[in-house]
């Protein structure tokens, strides 16, 4: 009772905020590379500091200069060059929407968060925001609260043993519900503070902090089209689930934009630049992202994508989205998808490919095998040539 | 998510206790003469070392870590005439070697956690080696893919050891004496090990030795050579003594 008393204070004291500008706190000043103290601290370090060592060396992560520098570089954009020289970024190739911060300065910046972000500014929320966990040293407090979490849930076991009777199992199912309770609801704190920190680094930085706000917005917007596919009713982004690790959706995108500094509203976003670093990445983190199985979330994204233009790599994720679906409707939408991706790349192998898939299954196989034939053409080595010239007639095959 | 898995460990440790393990195994057939002047490649030792919380929690503790590295190592260095063959540490990898050394390490700790779990213990028994179970062969392989490992040309065998300690913390004790005193078995405490040896030209798993309830305090110069002799003991072509049971 007291606690979503509490919780109802932190969102009106919020909402009451709007307009006010002197609501947001400014980052703490930088104390220079920081160093772990304590047992728990220095031991969280070494375990982190062994995971980053296999993760140096892992096959998940992107390893590509020129994109990990440029995000580099907006994290230091938006935190200052001090702050993130703390950092070592890594792209790790896992198509959802995240980002983490280790205790030791391990970012992992997941490569479905780049089809969801559509500018610097954007993207520097994300960025700022897990800085903020850092910064705040967020993982060391977060374990503390779970040991003396646990530690409590223990004793209450024990001695509920020790006197076992209905009343008292009755007790440790209330001691365990408001242990798991405040766990989950610290973890929503520490996020709500990362934010408040992440805006505030936005709003000192080059780039827009509108741009906060609006990563949520997206969001919300994504995982309606979704559950909308999936024939589910309207999330409801603003209710507090019992084991949220994160506030809601609707609650975030609301304060990051009361937060925002307004006089800030004319500054870049960084959209162009953002737009011609990702073009050659796009396609492989698409097709991971068609293989998801989430059609509506995909068509979302690939047209969102798709506002900025369409170019090939767009149409032929679309085409793919729609022939892995596979309805016969599907494969006939697949097509033209394909057909425009050629359209604009007549040199794109994997769209002959697809296009001439869809042709077979939909009743025109002499225009699906020209299609293939001229998969073929393009990519004479490729690994499932040998299955595709099945499906050309004999004397197109050669001997 | 990472505190899911440790509820469901706090309500395990506060109903059942962990029965003492120890099992090894040799592929059959298979013979280490002691003195044969075979190369044994150790890859860097997996060790990690820290308190249990009352809740049991694992607590990181990076200063017995390091103590706990330093101390196997020096009992391995120790152990080394004793095992009959010579045991050279595996050269540090870069680029595409580290990865390829990093997937394999990856591999050999599920490969053995299978044998651990589907092979050695009562219980579990994977459909495909209960026939293995009953003639006593043990038949596991980490793929040819090992003979490319870094310095594995000029090795004949790979050694794999891992150790995770957890030492049982003051709150921890406590409550396990009240514990006891209501009929509740609380365990303090977690000491596993594990080393196996892999042929570097098949990549066959050769020997495994696991133990869930290892003896020596690795944070303690004795306590590792007796770790240390205990995960080694088993050993194909080895003179260790065994050590006595407590």
């Amino acid at each position: 009772m007291k606690s979503s008393a509490a919780l109802l204070l932190l969102m009106l004291g919020v909402t009451c905020g709007r307009g006010d500008a002197q609501t947001t706190p400014l980052p703490p000043p930088y104390a220079g590379a920081y160093q772990p103290q304590g047992v728990d601290e220095i031991g969280l370090w070494r375990e982190d500091d062994e995971s980053e060592r296999q993760l140096a060396v892992s096959n998940l992560v992107v390893r590509d200069e020129k994109l990990t520098a440029y995000v580099k570089q907006v994290l230091c954009d938006t935190v200052g060059e001090d702050r993130c020289k703390s950092v070592r970024v890594y792209i790790v190739r896992e198509p959802t929407f995240n980002a983490t911060m280790s205790p030791n300065g391990t970012m992992r910046v997941f490569s479905g968060l780049f089809l969801r972000v559509h500018s610097e500014a954007e993207l520097a929320a994300v960025l700022g925001h897990e800085f903020g966990h850092f910064e705040q040293r967020h993982s060391l407090a977060d374990f503390k609260s779970l040991r003396s979490g646990t530690d409590v849930l223990a004793w209450t076991a024990v001695l509920v043993n020790l006197a076992a009777s209905y009343n008292t199992r009755r007790v440790y199912r209330d001691v365990e519900l408001s242990v798991y309770g405040h766990l989950y609801r610290y973890n929503r704190d520490q996020e709500r503070e990362a934010d408040r920190l992440g805006i505030a680094y936005l709003n000192k930085s080059r780039l827009r902090p509108q741009a906060a706000s609006l990563v949520w917005q997206n969001i919300m917007a994504e995982v309606e089209v979704s559950a909308r596919h999936r024939g589910l009713k309207k999330p409801n982004f603003n209710v507090i689930a019992f084991t949220a690790t994160h506030p809601p959706h609707g609650e975030r995108a609301n304060y990051l934009s009361v937060l925002a500094l307004p006089e800030g509203a004319d500054r870049d976003s960084g959209a162009d630049r953002y737009r011609a670093m990702l073009a050659p990445w796009i396609p492989l983190f698409l097709e991971d992202q068609v293989r998801l199985n989430d059609f509506g979330g995909s068509e979302y994204l690939i047209e969102a994508l798709a506002q900025a233009g369409w170019t090939a790599g767009l149409w032929f994720a679309r085409g793919e989205l729609y022939r892995n679906r596979g309805n016969q409707r599907d494969l006939v939408q697949a097509a033209d998808f394909y057909a425009r991706a050629i359209e604009i790349e007549s040199g794109m192998a994997d769209a002959h490919r697809g296009l001439g898939l869809s042709l077979m299954k939909t009743g025109r196989p002499s225009d699906g095998q020209k299609a293939l034939q001229a998969y073929l053409d393009l990519k004479p080595g490729a690994s499932d040539a040998n299955m595709i010239r099945m499906m050309l007639p004999k004397e197109v095959t050669g001997p | 998510m990472i505190w899911l898995a440790i509820v469901a460990s706090v309500s395990a440790a506060v109903t059942a206790p962990a029965a003492a393990q120890e099992r090894s195994a040799v592929k059959q057939g298979f013979e280490l003469a002691a003195k044969s002047n075979k190369k044994i490649l150790l890859f860097r030792p997996a060790v990690r070392v820290g308190a249990q919380s009352t809740g049991g929690l694992f607590e990181p503790n990076a200063e017995w870590t390091e103590q706990a590295k330093a101390n196997i190592e020096a009992a391995l260095h120790q152990f080394q005439e004793s095992l009959g063959n010579e045991v050279v540490a595996a050269p540090e990898a870069y680029g595409d070697d580290a990865r390829n050394l990093h997937e394999h390490m990856a591999l050999f700790a599920a490969v053995s956690q299978s044998v651990i779990e589907y092979q050695f213990f009562v219980g579990n028994r994977l459909p495909t080696k209960k026939r293995d179970n009953k003639t006593q062969v043990f038949d596991w392989s980490l793929g040819k893919g090992v003979a490319g490992l870094p310095g594995a040309a000029d090795a004949d065998y790979g050694l794999f050891i891992y150790n995770r300690d957890a030492y049982g913390s003051t709150g921890r004790k406590v409550l396990q004496v009240f514990a006891a005193m209501g009929g509740v078995s609380v365990t303090s405490g977690e000491h596993v090990g594990y080393a196996g040896l892999v042929d570097l030209k098949t990549g066959e798993l050769l020997w495994l030795n696991a133990d869930a309830a290892m003896g020596g305090d690795v944070r303690e110069k004795d306590g590792s050579e007796k770790r240390v002799r205990q995960l080694l003991e088993d050993f194909p072509g080895s003179d260790i003594p065994k050590a006595v049971a407590e």
